[in-house]
């Protein structure tokens, strides 16, 4: 990390979402940290989720969020306002110095909003809030656009968000070294035998977009069946457990010494650990896939309900996206192709399913199914060009 | 020193007179028996007060259950008192600064707690109260302090009404001083005999200065009604049942909108239970005042659990019945009447010979007035009857006035006041007089409040409501006309009862009386919440006394109206009234920052 020094300019990022967001949050910090060498950089995130940046190198600092306090203020006001803002302050306090010359607001709701002006240094604040709008409002009406009308939009989120950032995407994807962290004694083993390890992410974020733990059960079935030397580790938080069981008990007894339950199991740090000693990761559009991109490991994600693989897949190069055509459930799941895929590299189709690879360029990530990738470029390049335009020139120049 | 006069010594310093007054009593309430333990255990009247194997531990389970909830600034008043374990253990789980009473409605129990086993340090710094419910009320209120009542049940029952008189003066307390304005949302019915009361309710509640959005459903009366003329019962009960449910989800949607601190309902308000268990999942207050006979009307069963405070118009076996189907406080509150509506009026001469009579009956045929109504033609004096749902009564159809029409409140102030005695009988299904005649019906508080005579047939509850000096009443409808003979004859009487009446209600029966004995007893209840707000606690005065020297948070208040409640919504709108965020200062984008979490909080979604 740099030093940081009192009084030299610095700037903060804010993103108050979730795993997914805040991972792809990292290549808005990378591209920053390039283009400001000289000036601090810090990342205003979840408490909980702390440790995916905290040991990336790409900012300095990692100030913790506890939105379930202020929820906690926020009732309690009426009862005692005073000791409730003076311990709100406290928190603010707790964050150290804020007088942050530029903030950069990644989430377009009021509370974020407060709190970038919170950060900043107040004279930067009244005189230059109209500038920074002015760079963000491009890019936020870019994403409300596409949250509105899923359009042929190929600009991806993180890429966006670099764009709002005022930077240009790095063109590659930012890769960290876990934190130290210890596994569970029963865990330990994760990764230590020869074979091909998979971590299988069991949950998602959202009901609509998570997998049923019979498709879970029948891929794990067809895996080991393929692989030798395959082993599975099933990931997933806490709420996740009773999935990850499901799947286990409807396995046959035989194949248990080559599943491995880590479902609840882990902190962010050790879970950033054991991805790493996976060489894929597969699941739905959840924050433990792009979590697995991070620390180096390759991604297979099936996209569907509202997924999608070019706003939200797993960024960098060489991973795979099968999406869904349509909204709704998928009926058939892409078994035994994503398994091929992992196996020799092979690329096989499925009705209803398109399969695509990342690719990263100058414009950041993008997927490609080998058909129009010319075309992808220069649709990319004029939504960059009509949001940044003057980033575009002088990149031009 | 044995142990009784041990215990004595350790009755703080000013508690001599309870200490003289419980050495003269003579005891012998308790019987005292070791438990399985060792420790002493009692009973009274043969029942355990405190349980038979560890009395210790019993106490410390209800210790845990209500310790958490009780406040430092708090004084936590117990009732029950037998050898006051529980009291022990709470007063150790609480802070030194809180505050904890205890109620002493027996001396003679007292005499035996104290002499039963040896109290330690904790008791000396207990409040003991004796004395009668009002002044032990006046006492607990002196302090100033909000007062957060706790039941160790299994002592109280012999006590009841000591603590009924006790909670009753208590709330009595707390809605005389209350300073503070609440914002209630009123949700009423789509029609019916509840309807108008909701409105007295909601100027009631105005006039006590709180703030009232009246969810009124009786707009969607034309359509109910509409859907009530399907021929098929089942598609009829299918159409009205859904409709009730979008009135429900219409209501909770509203309440989304602004959350109110209560939500009140009356008898009959479309507010389904699933509706109410996701509110109280919210945080949200309910209570419903029920205005109904529960044995005639009886979808409160269902509703029970629905509502955290019940009100309703009948006692004891009404209480019992909803609190086995659910009900967690209920409360009595009788009807009343609104003295804006129902008051004396100077009529015209064509007023007077339209609607008025010698004797006049204002109602709906139920069975009961079908049968006895007859009795009163074909006397010297003139009568009439007002009111619909009269078809078929072919012997009273020369005494139905305008063809048996509904007729409206202000018709019917007027008969009223044009009537020299008006009739006053209550419904039942049956043929007579109602045999179980409990309840006060709201047309005696009206007829009283119009300063009009009448006679009422007779009500359990008539006594505590009016003296025999202030309304008359019959038990046996054959004495009605024999009444009727005598009071027509003596003007100077009737008008002296009717005055006396009206000032009853003036003084005691109004819906603003009923309304600050409605809240007074959930602030009683809620001492940290509903409590707070009417103590004032919320007031602009209150918060910038408590602001000390902080001037930052003193400048945000002053810029919010004065002599107004002030919540976080409310510094928050007068923070964003200033312009751009940008140009605020640190602790009003914290204040912005904190209510932005505070609008999440009540999300309905």
């Amino acid at each position: 990390m740099r030093r940081e020094c009192r009084g030299e300019p610095r700037r903060l990022v804010i993103q108050l979402a979730r795993l997914g967001d805040v991972v792809q949050t990292l290549p808005a910090l990378d591209a920053l940290r390039q283009a400001h060498p000289h000036q601090g950089l810090d990342l205003l995130c979840p408490e909980p989720l702390t440790a995916v940046a905290a040991g990336s190198g790409l900012c300095d600092r990692v100030l913790p969020w506890d939105g379930a306090r202020w929820h906690a203020w926020a009732s309690r006001w009426a009862d005692n306002p005073v000791r409730t803002l003076h311990e709100a302050e406290g928190c603010i306090e707790s964050l150290g110095p804020l007088s942050y010359e530029r903030v950069y607001s990644l989430n377009q709701h009021a509370r974020c909003c407060v709190l970038a002006q919170l950060c900043a240094e107040p004279i930067r604040r009244v005189s230059d809030t109209e500038a920074w709008e002015a760079q963000l409002r491009p890019w936020a009406q870019h994403l409300r656009w596409v949250a509105k009308e899923r359009g042929a939009n190929r600009v991806h989120l993180a890429d966006a968000w670099c764009g709002m950032c005022g930077v240009l995407p790095r063109g590659q994807a930012p890769l960290c070294v876990p934190p130290a962290a210890e596994l569970p004694d029963d865990l330990a083993g994760i990764g230590e035998r020869r074979g091909l390890w998979v971590a299988l992410a069991v949950g998602a974020g959202e009901a609509d977009r998570c997998i049923a733990p019979a498709v879970w059960n029948q891929w794990i079935r067809e895996f080991l069946a393929q692989t030798q030397n395959g082993h599975v580790v099933l990931i997933g938080s806490r709420a996740e457990g009773e999935r990850a069981q499901a799947i286990l008990d409807s396995l046959p007894t035989l194949l248990h010494g080559c599943v491995w339950d880590a479902t609840g199991r882990t902190t962010l740090a050790q879970l950033m650990c054991l991805l790493q000693k996976c060489q894929w990761i597969i699941g739905a559009d959840t924050g433990p896939l792009h979590l697995g991109t991070l620390v180096g490991t390759r991604a297979i994600g099936w996209y569907f309900s509202r997924a999608r693989v070019h706003e939200t897949g797993p960024y960098g190069e060489g991973h795979w996206v099968f999406q869904h055509a349509t909204q709704t459930q998928p009926h058939s799941w892409p078994i035994m192709e994503s398994i091929a895929l992992m196996r020799d590299e092979q690329r096989q189709s499925l009705a209803d399913w398109t399969l695509w690879r990342s690719r990263m360029d100058r414009w950041g990530a993008f997927f490609d199914d080998g058909s129009e990738t010319a075309a992808v470029e220069s649709s990319r390049a004029d939504i960059w060009r009509a949001c940044a335009p003057v980033l575009c020139e002088s990149m031009a120049a | 020193m044995n142990i009784f006069q041990d215990n004595l010594s350790r009755l703080a310093p000013g508690q001599q007179d309870l200490a003289t007054a419980v050495t003269s009593a003579a005891g012998g309430v308790l019987t005292i028996e070791p438990s399985k333990t060792g420790s002493p255990s009692a009973r009274r009247s043969g029942r355990w007060i405190h349980s038979a194997y560890d009395p210790l531990r019993e106490a410390q389970t209800w210790a845990d259950t209500h310790a958490a909830a009780c406040q430092s600034g708090e004084t936590i008043v117990v009732a029950g008192v037998g050898l006051l374990y529980h009291v022990e253990l709470l007063r150790k789980m609480l802070p030194p600064e809180a505050a904890l009473a205890v109620l002493i409605p027996n001396l003679d129990e007292f005499h035996d707690a104290l002499a039963a086993r040896s109290f330690e340090a904790w008791s000396e710094s207990i409040l003991w109260l004796s004395g009668s419910p009002t002044e032990v009320a006046e006492r607990l209120t002196k302090t100033g302090r909000p007062i957060r009542c706790l039941s160790y049940t299994p002592a109280t029952q012999w006590d009841a009404e000591f603590h009924r008189a006790l909670e009753e003066a208590l709330r009595r307390v707390i809605s005389r001083r209350a300073g503070g304005q609440l914002t209630i949302a009123l949700v009423g019915p789509i029609y019916g005999g509840s309807l108008p009361i909701a409105r007295y309710v909601k100027r009631a509640l105005e006039t006590l200065g709180h703030t009232v959005q009246w969810i009124d459903h009786s707009v969607h009366a034309a359509s109910y009604e509409v859907m009530g003329s399907l021929k098929d019962g089942r598609n009829r009960q299918v159409m009205q049942g859904r409709m009730a449910d979008l009135l429900s989800q219409w209501t909770l949607a509203s309440l989304a909108e602004s959350p109110p601190d209560l939500v009140l309902s009356l008898a009959q308000a479309p507010l389904t239970l699933p509706m109410l268990e996701h509110l109280r999942k919210k945080k949200f207050l309910a209570a419903m005042w029920f205005v109904e006979n529960y044995r005639h009307l009886t979808y409160w069963q269902q509703m029970a659990p629905g509502y955290e405070y019940w009100f309703v118009i009948q006692k004891e076996s009404c209480f019992e019945a909803l609190r086995q189907a659910g009900a967690r406080h209920v409360s009595y509150l009788p009807m009343a009447a609104d003295p804006e509506v129902h008051c004396p009026m100077t009529l015209s001469g064509d007023d007077r010979r339209m609607f008025g009579a010698d004797l006049s009956f204002v109602g709906a045929g139920y069975a009961n007035r079908r049968r006895l109504l007859p009795a009163l033609l074909r006397h010297p004096w003139s009568f009439k009857l007002w009111g619909n749902e009269w078809e078929g009564a072919e012997n009273l159809r020369s005494v139905i006035q305008l063809n048996g029409a509904r007729i409206d409140t202000a018709t019917c102030m007027k008969v009223f006041n044009a009537t020299t005695i008006n009739l006053n009988l209550h419904s039942t299904t049956g043929e007579g007089l109602d045999p179980q005649a409990d309840f006060v019906n709201p047309r005696t508080f009206e007829l009283a409040a119009c300063g009009a005579f009448q006679l009422v047939d007779h009500r359990s509850y008539l006594p505590e409501c009016f003296t025999d000096r202030e309304i008359l009443s019959f038990r046996d409808f054959g004495d009605v006309p024999a009444l009727v003979r005598k009071w027509l004859g003596d003007q100077a009487a009737r008008q002296a009862m009717a005055h006396a009446a009206r000032e009853r209600v003036l003084a005691a029966h109004t819906y603003v009386h009923r309304m600050q004995d409605l809240l007074g007893q959930i602030g009683l209840s809620q001492p940290d919440r509903v409590g707070a707000i009417l103590r004032g606690e919320r007031q602009q005065e209150f918060l910038l006394a408590r602001c000390n020297d902080d001037q930052p948070l003193q400048a945000l208040l002053k810029d919010c109206p004065s002599g107004q409640r002030i919540e976080l919504k409310d510094v928050a709108a007068c923070i964003r009234s200033k312009g751009p965020i940008s140009a605020l200062k640190r602790e009003e984008l914290m204040v912005l920052m904190l209510d932005e979490y505070r609008s999440e909080t009540r999300d309905l979604a």
